[in-house]
């Protein structure tokens, strides 16, 4: 376990924090990259998807964001 | 006693939060810049296909034309004011995504940064510039964007393949080019030097750019019309990178000393 820096009133020995001058929690991480899978998605759903997504969706998904990828530049037919 | 390095882990989370919070602002700012300005040209833009389609089907009497008709789908489909509505919801959707993104790249480059000397804006802001260059700039610059009426639907699948890889290769181009800066950092180099082989790499990754293949689409817009469009799609990215970087950072200037907010409230031992 990670130890707090105000554990029983003493300061972390510098050593210890200059040796893990850079830690992530391990379950950050893990939930910033299910974040990052999600917004993959979402990208693909808005800039690159025709009807693929959602198959019941068509070319909704197109249209709707159609002025979007013009502007930022996704292709578009 | 000198001032040590933070013990505290990196703060991923409430960063995660406040770069969804930075991205939808960046992405709303982006939309509506898009609307005031760009939606008057691209309604003109389809106006003139509707016109181009339209004298298109009177040549070919046939019944069954079967060209992908783009502006007559958009009809069917969702109204004009419905698509504008589009534009900013796509732009705040992208601005979100963005921001998971820029949260996870300012954690994998700045986590070891001190968090407290006042250097905040500066990354936030040189990390939103990285982004511009990687997935707007280089990318337009072989890929620039097109306005409605260009476009062929039987090349679409190619053309989405190229400006994905176009985006990859921005994003590689820009690491490396980081990369190079660090090194050179390293081996004791200057700024001067370190900046030219960060730049000789954004050159190089240009160049690799123009290895792909071009749009095989024909562009049958008028010059001015096109140029407007661009120049307006490169102010839609700029907004949205600048605000993002801003946003991002904006936090930190009024609350420096503060813990970040959901962290555990923390009790610094300084000097007693």
């Amino acid at each position: 376990m990670r130890m707090s820096p105000h554990t029983a009133g003493t300061t972390v020995a510098p050593e210890t924090a200059a040796a893990h001058p850079a830690t992530v929690r391990t379950r950050d991480w893990l939930i910033v990259a299910a974040a990052a899978i999600v917004a993959l998605i979402a990208l693909y759903a808005v800039f690159v998807d025709n009807g693929n997504l959602v198959s019941a969706t068509g070319s909704y998904l197109h249209e709707f964001s159609h002025d979007g990828r013009h502007l930022f530049g996704a292709p578009c037919h | 006693m000198s001032v040590s390095a933070q013990p505290t882990p990196y703060p991923l989370l409430p960063m995660l939060g406040r770069g969804l919070a930075a991205g939808g602002i960046a992405g709303l700012a982006s939309g509506l810049f898009a609307l005031l300005l760009a939606e008057p040209l691209m309604d003109r833009a389809i106006r003139l296909e509707e016109k181009r389609a339209a004298a298109e089907t009177a040549a070919h009497t046939h019944s069954g034309h079967s060209g992908h008709s783009h502006a007559a789908e958009a009809e069917e489909l969702f109204s004009r004011s419905t698509q504008h509505l589009g534009l900013v919801v796509t732009a705040v959707v992208a601005g979100l995504a963005i921001g998971v993104f820029f949260t996870l790249a300012h954690a994998l480059v700045h986590r070891s940064a001190p968090r407290d000397d006042g250097r905040g804006w500066q990354r936030a802001m040189g990390l939103a510039g990285a982004g511009f260059l990687a997935l707007s700039l280089l990318p337009a610059l072989r890929y620039p964007a097109n306005p409605p009426g260009v476009g062929d639907g039987g090349t679409v699948t190619e053309r989405q393949g190229l400006w994905v890889a176009a985006l990859v290769i921005g994003v590689l181009g820009m690491v490396l080019a980081h990369q190079v800066h660090q090194r050179l950092g390293q081996a004791g180099h200057g700024l001067p030097v370190r900046q030219s082989g960060a730049a000789a790499a954004v050159v190089a990754t240009l160049a690799a750019l123009f290895l792909l293949p071009d749009n095989p689409d024909a562009v049958p817009v008028s010059a001015t019309l096109l140029w407007d469009f661009r120049v307006l799609s490169l102010g839609g990215h700029l907004v949205l990178w600048a605000v993002l970087g801003a946003a991002f950072a904006a936090p930190a200037l009024r609350g420096q000393q503060r813990p970040a907010d959901g962290e555990k409230p923390v009790a610094r031992q300084t000097a007693a």
